[in-house]
């Protein structure tokens, strides 16, 4: 039988005041009107503390944006769950913050899109950068809730990264987490503005480790590094079906954030089977478990069980098999589909290369959009 | 810009000491497992515990003195080595200091 999973990540909702263009929800959203009422979302906690999960991640889309937010918070605290908030701010006061904080809220990851509040706003396509910082202060005056700034870089802002952690420091988190955009989703269909060139990044590793040591004990800086540079793939969600549930505004049960566009697999959902059976029987989760569908060079490989052959929806979306080596591996067979792309990436030829697209550009990038 | 005296988030003093008091960071806790292993949560994910040091951790209550939780430890477990124990809790302590789990 499965190990039971550490943590459900509830998407509750794909509604969201901002547009990022590196946004990691499908493309396909889910619409208002498919959204799980409060109390199957209930019953999905009930399960998920059941199975033994720890942690439940409540996201979207913007979390805030359901008005049933604190109830939720507050059905998972008594079940002894973990409560992670990760939101942009937007729709947050200090009221709702005040009764989040009551619920048992134990942590909030908030999200800033740049240091400068210009490049910041042209990410999210709306002018919110001021406001999530005054909500910054805020977060920081509540010292019984963990702080976590989650900053996300890529090549229009890896530049400015010294500063971007000062600017993150100076809103007094516990912890700064920086992420390199990864395609997947709208971030996917902006690969060519988004990402960074090598020499960005080697950069970045080092401020990133001066930080890291600077900090030491007092903010702890995670970093996640762009994998299209790495020679060997993440261990994406700790391999397939092994440790993380998600749930999506509608109540599909997914391994991962972009599962759902793989094709041929039939996702289950919440209104209609119980997560155990789902984690334990389902086909869907037991596809990319385990090594029994791994291909060559993965079935021999020594990585295979770091790794776990990589991530199926990159293999997916960039091979067209979700069988496949993850192509980000030097040793993938279809290594050269990412190499190609970093050539371009590198190429000062490329028309994203330093400066984000011009609003008025005839191939602007694209934001993300609403749910209709 | 920042200076490390601008962060009221629970960073206290950095250095253990016999007088110290540690306790769990905000946003971390204890978990007791049904199977005798404790769980610490933390933001970012889950390390599991076993033995001494989920005995540890439940001594680091905020109220107990560093040296007073040696000494409970040192009790508890009166064939092991007291200088090696002190140096294993010690660094112990120190490495949960600098992941920002515990307080001093």
């Amino acid at each position: 039988m499965a190990t039971p999973p550490l943590a459900l990540i509830a998407e509750l909702t794909h509604r969201c005041p901002l547009h990022c263009v590196y946004c990691s929800n499908p493309l396909q959203l889910r619409t208002n009107s498919e959204e799980l009422p409060t109390g199957v979302w209930t019953q999905v906690l009930e399960q998920a503390a059941k199975l033994g999960m720890f942690h439940v991640h409540l996201t979207g889309g913007e979390p805030l944006a359901r008005s049933d937010l604190n109830s939720l918070v507050s059905v998972a605290h008594s079940l002894q769950l973990y409560t992670n908030l990760i939101t942009s701010g937007i729709g947050m006061n200090e009221k709702k913050l005040a009764s989040l904080l009551a619920a048992g809220l134990d942590h909030l990851q908030l999200s800033f899109q740049d240091a400068e509040e210009s490049s910041a706003d042209r990410v999210a396509g709306v002018p919110v950068h001021a406001r999530k910082v005054a909500l910054a202060n805020l977060i920081h005056e509540c010292k019984n809730l963990a702080f976590t700034v989650n900053l996300v870089v890529h090549r229009h802002n890896l530049d400015r990264l010294d500063s971007m952690i000062l600017f993150a420091e100076s809103l007094g988190p516990q912890r700064i987490e920086i992420a390199n955009v990864q395609y997947y989703g709208w971030a996917l269909k902006n690969r060519e503005w988004l990402l960074p060139t090598r020499e960005q990044v080697q950069r970045s590793v080092v401020i990133v480790e001066r930080a890291q040591e600077r900090l030491k004990g007092q903010v702890k800086i995670d970093f996640v590094t762009p994998d299209y540079y790495a020679s060997f793939p993440k261990p994406c969600m700790g391999g397939w079906g092994r440790q993380l549930m998600l749930v999506d505004p509608s109540g599909m049960v997914l391994p991962c954030h972009a599962a759902a566009v793989i094709p041929g697999i039939d996702f289950e959902n919440v209104r209609e089977k119980p997560l155990s059976w789902i984690w334990e029987e389902s086909a869907s989760f037991r596809r990319f478990r385990g090594e029994d569908w791994m291909p060559e060079p993965c079935r021999s490989c020594d990585r295979r069980a770091l790794d776990f052959g990589g991530c199926r929806c990159q293999a997916f979306l960039i091979t067209g098999d979700a069988a496949a080596t993850d192509p980000v591996c030097s040793l993938a067979p279809t290594r050269k589909l990412i190499d190609e792309r970093l050539a371009r990436a590198n190429s000062v030829t490329n028309p994203g290369y330093r400066s984000a697209p011009a609003p008025e550009s005839a191939d602007p990038w694209t934001y993300r959009s609403q749910p209709a | 810009m920042a200076s490390s005296g601008s962060f009221s988030s629970g960073a206290g003093l950095t250095t253990l000491n016999r007088s110290s008091q540690p306790r769990l960071a905000v946003g971390c806790r204890v978990r007791e497992g049904e199977d005798g292993v404790g769980a610490l949560l933390l933001p970012e994910g889950v390390l599991r515990l076993k033995g001494t040091a989920i005995d540890i951790l439940r001594l680091c209550d905020g109220r107990r003195t560093y040296a007073e939780i040696l000494a409970e430890m040192q009790g508890r477990y009166q064939s092991a080595d007291p200088k090696q124990m002190e140096q294993e809790i010690e660094s112990f302590l120190n490495r949960l200091q600098q992941r920002r789990v515990i307080d001093f």
